[in-house]
C-alpha cells in the first residue's frame, strides 16, 4: 500500500517541528450496498474510499491532517501541514519499522468482492418475501445488504508498521405494518466481520425479515406504554445497548481523561451491583465489533471494565493515554481516514450471570419487559442516559399481560449500574453502529437479561 | 488529471458504452477545526477531501458509482460500476437525467471573510471563549472544550446534454460546554454559534450562553409524572421538525413510509401552522439554486395555516404522481444516490415572544433541550418519547429547571394542537429552523 522509504520520509518531515510522535493512516476500502424496497432491487451502489490520515502529537496537542492525494508529494504535503501546525515540543527520532501483517486470509471463507451481486441481491428477496408471509399488514419492506473490505496500513515514528484487511458484511430488514392510520416499525439488522459466509454459517435472511415483521404487527395492536417509574427486564442481545450507553461511553478515555466522566478516578471502586461484571472484547473471532489491530496499530484486546461490580479499567487510546499516564489499550479506532482516532468500544458486553430468566419476571411484580431496544445517547459528563425500547410487554403480578409501544427509558448511568439486581444465564450479542467524535463504528453490544429495581419509563399514557 | 478533462473522457467513454445519458455530481470540501481546552490547543484538524458520483441511464435503467481518485483506472472502475448497477435495479418508475431549465434564479450572497481568516485568529476565537467559560462564573469547574470550524465547498453538476451548474457554500461554527458541580454530581450545557461569516461569530457570547445554560440547570427540581402544558423553544422544536421532516418527503410517502400519502389539500395541522421549504432564502445554510436533479429552485409553502399544500418531489416522485417537481432532490454526498429533502424549511414565524408564549401558557413546562431522537422518535409512525431538560412555568414565570423527565407524543398530533408559533425564528447551523411553538398538552414521565 504504501513503500516503507516514503512512510518514513512523511513521519520525518511530521515531527520536523517538535512533535513527539507522527503517524499516517492509510485505507482503500471498497463498499458494495444494495437496497430492495416495495419489493424490487431499487439501487445498488459500488464505491471506493482512498485516503490518507497524518497525526501529530506533541505531548497532549494533537494536530489530524488529512487528503485523498496518497502520492508522495500528497502526503508530504499533508505532513508539512501538520508540522506547520505544531507549535514545538520534545521531538523525536524514529524507530525502524517492524513490519507486521495481521491479515488472516484463513478467517474469511467467501471473499464478498468475488460474489457476483445478483447472488447478493437474492438474500434481500428472500427477507422480503418472507416479511410479507408474516400478515397482510406488512405494508412495506426495506432490505439492506451491506459488505466492505477496508485495507489498511498504520505507520508511525514508533517503529510500527502495521497492515490488515477487514471484511464485513451486514443484512438489515426493517418492516413497516400499518392499520391504514398508525405506522409501526420492526428492525434487524445482524452482521459480522465475515465475508459472504455469513448466509450459510450464521445468520437465515428470512428468520431475520420474519422477525422483524413479527415486531412491526405486535407493536401496531400494542397500546402506548404508560409512564413512571418501575423495575424493568431487559432482555439479551442488542439490550446490551444500556451498557453501552449508561455506562461504556463512560469509561473511553475520551470522556475519562478529561475528567468528564462520572467514573473519572474511581478505578478499584464500587460502580456497580456486584452481580455485574463487564468487558470489552475486540479479539472475539468474526465478531462485528472485532478488529485484529486497532486503528493506531496496537492489537485488540479483552479489557474487563467492571469485576464483580469494581470498576478495574477503562478503554483508552494513544492520545488518551499520555493524558491519563496510562497504558493504551488496543481501543483507538476511527470511521476511516477523515477522523482522527479516539477511544473507542468493541465488543461491549455484561457477563453472564446465575439468574433463571424466568424466575426474573417471576419476581419482579409490576414493570415492564424490555425484549427489544432501539438505540440511544448518553452526556458522559452528567451520565445522563436515555434510549427506545422497540419491543416492550407490560408485567402485572410477574406475568406478561400485553406488548406496550412507545416506551423510553432514562436515567443516570452511575445510578443504574446499582441498581441491577438480576442477571440472568444466557449471554448474547446484537450489532450497532455507534456514532462518536471519531465517526461511525461497528460495535456488538450485548448482556443476559438484566432486571433494574427501578428506573423511569417514558410512555405516552 | 484535471476534473473537468476527467469528466470529458469519462463522458467519451459513456458514449462509447451506449450510456443513453449520463450526470456527474462533483462535491469538493476543505475543513479547518480547532479545540482548545483549559489553556492548550487540544485537537486540531485540516481536511480537503472530495469526490464525483456518476449515474448513467443503461438500457433505461438508472446506475451508480463514485470514486475518490481521478486517473485512467477510476474511468473504468465508475463505466463498469454503473453498468452493473443499472443491471440490477429492478425499480419500476421510469428514471431520467434532466437535459436542465432554461433560466435558474440568482441568488445574491453576501461576500464572506472564512476564506481569507487566518488559523491563528481561529485558535484565538476558541482560546477566548474557553477562557471566558471559566472566568464568567465562579461555579463553573470546567469546560467540556471550545471548538471553532470553518469550512468551504464546491459542488458541480454536469451532464451529456451540456448542462454545467456550480455553487459554493462556506459556513463557521463554534461551540463550548460548561460543567458546574452539583452535590455528589454535576450539570453541563453547551451552547453553538454558527453563521457564514467568521466575523458573524461572537465567542464571548457563547460561552456566556453555555454558562448560563448550565447554571440554569443548578436550581432542578422534582416534577411529577402526568399531562403538561408545553411549549418547545427554538432549538429543541428545530429538532423535533428536523428528526420529522422526512415525512413531508413524496419519495417517503409514495414507499408509503409517511403517513401523509395522499393527503395534499386536506387540513393536516391547526391554523397557526405554516410551513416553508426556501432554497432561494438570503444567508440562509441551504440555499442554492438548483437541486440535485438540475431543477431550478423555487419556494413554497408545504403547510399553508393548516392546510397541506404539497409535499417535496424530486422529477421522479413528481412523475410518478402527476405534478411538476418542487426542486427539492438532494444528495447527501458525492456517493450518495438521489433522494428528496428540504432546503431551508421553517415554520413561518407568529407574533408572540417565547415570554409572551408562557405568559399565555400560564402553568406548564418550556422544554430547552431534547436528546435521543435518533432512537426516541420514529419518524415512520409519528411517535416519540425522549429524555427531556426545561423549566417549569407558574402563572407564567419560570420557577425551577427540570430535568430527568421525557416527553411522549407524536408528530402528527403535535401537527395538529399546535396553540401558537413564536416570533423567534432560528436556523441553528442548518436549514432546519423553528421559532418557539406552544404545541398543547404532552405526557410527562419523571
Amino acid at each position: 500500500m504504501l513503500d516503507q522509504n516514503i512512510a518514513a520520509e512523511v513521519l520525518a518531515c511530521a515531527v520536523k517541528t517538535g512533535g513527539d510522535f507522527a503517524e499516517i493512516f492509510m485505507e482503500d476500502a471498497v463498499n458494495h450496498g444494495i437496497t430492495l424496497r416495495s419489493g424490487v432491487i431499487e439501487s445498488a451502489n459500488t464505491s471506493r474510499r482512498h485516503g490518507a490520515g497524518i497525526r501529530v502529537l506533541s505531548g497532549t496537542q494533537a494536530v489530524y491532517v488529512y487528503t485523498n492525494d496518497t502520492s508522495r508529494q500528497g502526503l508530504m504535503d499533508c505532513a508539512a501541514k501538520a508540522a506547520a501546525a505544531v507549535k514545538g515540543g520534545a521531538g523525536c527520532s524514529l524507530i525502524p519499522f517492524a513490519a507486521v501483517d495481521y491479515a488472516r486470509p484463513g478467517e474469511i471463507a467467501v471473499d464478498p468482492m468475488t460474489v457476483k451481486a445478483a447472488l447478493k441481491a437474492e438474500k434481500l428477496r428472500a427477507a422480503n418475501a418472507a416479511a410479507h408471509s408474516v400478515s397482510d399488514e406488512i405494508i412495506q419492506v426495506m432490505g439492506t445488504y451491506r459488505d466492505s473490505v477496508q485495507h489498511v496500513l498504520i505507520a508511525n515514528t514508533e517503529g510500527v508498521f502495521a497492515t490488515d484487511i477487514r471484511t464485513e458484511t451486514r443484512l438489515a430488514c426493517q418492516a413497516v405494518a400499518s392499520n391504514g392510520t398508525e405506522n409501526q416499525i420492526g428492525f434487524e439488522g445482524p452482521g459480522a466481520r465475515m465475508g459472504f459466509e455469513f448466509f450459510d454459517s450464521r445468520i437465515n435472511p428470512e428468520e431475520i425479515a420474519k422477525a422483524a415483521a413479527q415486531s412491526a404487527v405486535t407493536m401496531l395492536h400494542a397500546p402506548l406504554c404508560p409512564a413512571g417509574t418501575m423495575p424493568v427486564c431487559i432482555d439479551n442481545g442488542f439490550g446490551g445497548v444500556i451498557f453501552h450507553e449508561a455506562c461504556g461511553h463512560s469509561l473511553e478515555a475520551t470522556s475519562v481523561s478529561y475528567g468528564l466522566s462520572e467514573f473519572t478516578g474511581k478505578l478499584g471502586q464500587q460502580i456497580a451491583a456486584p452481580c455485574v461484571t463487564a468487558i470489552d472484547d475486540g479479539t472475539l473471532m468474526n465478531e462485528w465489533g472485532s478488529l485484529h489491530v486497532d486503528d493506531e496499530g496496537m492489537p485488540t484486546q479483552r479489557n474487563v471494565l467492571i469485576q464483580d461490580g469494581i470498576l478495574t479499567g477503562y478503554m483508552i487510546d494513544k492520545l488518551g493515554g499520555r493524558r491519563m499516564n496510562m497504558a493504551p489499550t488496543g481501543s483507538g479506532r476511527r470511521q476511516g481516514y477523515t477522523h482522527a482516532p479516539t477511544s473507542r468500544m468493541t465488543n461491549t458486553y455484561i457477563a453472564a450471570g446465575s439468574d433463571d430468566e424466568d424466575d426474573m419476571i417471576a419476581t419482579m411484580g409490576d414493570g415492564l419487559y424490555a425484549k427489544k431496544m432501539g438505540g440511544g445517547s448518553v452526556d458522559p459528563a452528567t451520565g445522563e442516559f436515555n434510549f427506545a425500547v422497540s419491543e416492550g410487554y407490560l408485567v402485572k403480578g410477574g406475568k406478561i399481560v400485553h406488548p406496550v409501544r412507545g416506551a423510553s427509558l432514562i436515567g443516570r448511568g452511575s445510578e443504574v449500574l446499582m441498581k441491577i439486581d438480576r442477571v440472568g444465564k444466557n449471554m448474547r450479542m446484537g450489532q450497532g453502529v455507534c456514532g462518536s467524535v471519531s465517526g461511525s463504528v461497528n460495535t456488538n453490544v450485548g448482556q443476559p437479561m438484566i432486571r433494574v429495581s427501578s428506573l423511569v419509563v417514558g410512555g405516552g399514557k | 488529471m484535471d476534473i473537468n478533462l476527467f469528466i470529458d473522457r469519462l463522458f467519451e467513454k459513456a458514449k462509447e458504452e451506449q450510456f443513453e445519458a449520463a450526470e456527474v455530481w462533483v462535491g469538493e470540501s476543505e475543513a479547518f477545526s480547532v479545540k482548545c481546552i483549559e489553556g492548550s490547543i487540544d485537537d486540531y484538524k485540516v481536511s480537503r477531501s472530495g469526490g464525483l458520483g456518476l449515474r448513467a441511464l443503461v438500457n433505461g435503467k438508472m446506475g451508480y458509482a463514485s470514486t475518490q481518485a481521478y486517473d485512467d483506472d477510476a474511468i473504468m472502475q465508475l463505466i463498469d460500476g454503473v453498468r452493473e448497477s443499472a443491471e440490477l435495479n429492478e425499480s419500476p418508475e421510469q428514471d431520467e437525467i434532466y437535459a436542465g431549465d432554461s433560466e435558474y434564479p440568482t441568488i445574491k450572497k453576501d461576500a464572506t471573510d472564512i476564506f481569507t481568516v487566518t488559523p491563528e485568529e481561529k485558535i484565538a476565537a476558541a482560546e477566548r471563549m474557553d477562557a471566558a467559560v471559566l472566568t464568567c462564573d465562579s461555579r463553573i469547574t470546567k469546560t467540556k472544550g471550545s471548538v471553532v470550524s470553518t469550512g468551504t465547498g464546491r459542488t458541480l453538476l454536469r451532464n451529456t446534454y451540456g448542462l454545467c451548474l456550480e455553487d459554493s457554500a462556506a459556513y463557521c461554527v463554534a461551540y463550548t460546554g460548561a460543567v458546574a458541580p452539583r452535590g455528589d454530581s454535576v450539570v453541563s450545557a453547551y451552547d453553538m454559534g454558527c453563521g457564514l461569516s467568521f466575523g458573524e461569530l461572537d465567542p464571548e457570547q457563547i460561552a456566556r450562553n453555555a454558562v448560563r445554560r448550565t447554571i440554569d440547570q443548578l436550581d432542578a427540581a422534582p416534577v411529577s409524572a402526568g399531562e403538561y402544558r408545553i411549549i418547545f423553544e427554538r432549538e429543541a422544536m428545530c429538532d423535533l421538525l428536523q428528526t420529522f421532516c422526512g415525512i413531508f418527503s413524496a419519495e417517503n410517502a409514495q414507499r408509503k413510509l409517511s403517513l401523509l400519502q395522499g393527503k395534499e389539500g386536506e387540513k393536516i395541522a391547526s391554523d397557526a401552522v405554516t410551513l416553508v421549504d426556501d432554497p432561494l432564502m438570503k444567508g440562509g445554510y441551504a440555499t442554492s439554486a438548483f437541486d440535485a436533479e438540475g431543477s431550478a429552485a423555487r419556494t413554497k409553502a408545504v403547510i399553508e395555516n393548516g392546510v397541506l399544500k404539497t409535499l417535496l418531489h424530486s422529477r421522479k416522485t413528481a412523475r410518478i404522481q402527476g405534478v411538476e417537481t418542487t426542486g427539492n432532490a438532494s444528495r447527501a454526498g458525492y456517493a450518495s444516490p438521489i433522494t428528496v429533502a428540504p432546503t431551508n424549511f421553517y415554520f413561518k414565524p407568529g407574533e408572540k415572544t417565547l415570554d409572551g408564549l408562557q405568559q399565555q401558557m400560564g402553568d406548564g413546562l418550556v422544554i430547552l433541550e431534547i436528546s435521543g431522537l435518533h432512537a426516541g422518535a420514529n419518524a415512520v409512525s409519528g411517535d416519540f418519547s425522549l429524555l427531556a431538560k426545561g423549566y417549569a412555568v407558574k402563572d407564567g414565570k419560570r420557577t425551577h429547571a427540570v430535568e430527568q423527565i421525557t416527553i411522549a407524543g407524536n408528530f402528527y398530533r403535535v401537527l395538529e394542537n399546535i396553540r401558537e408559533v413564536g416570533s423567534d425564528l432560528l436556523f441553528p447551523g442548518s436549514g432546519i429552523g423553528s421559532p418557539s411553538v406552544d404545541v398543547g398538552t404532552l405526557v410527562v414521565s419523571a
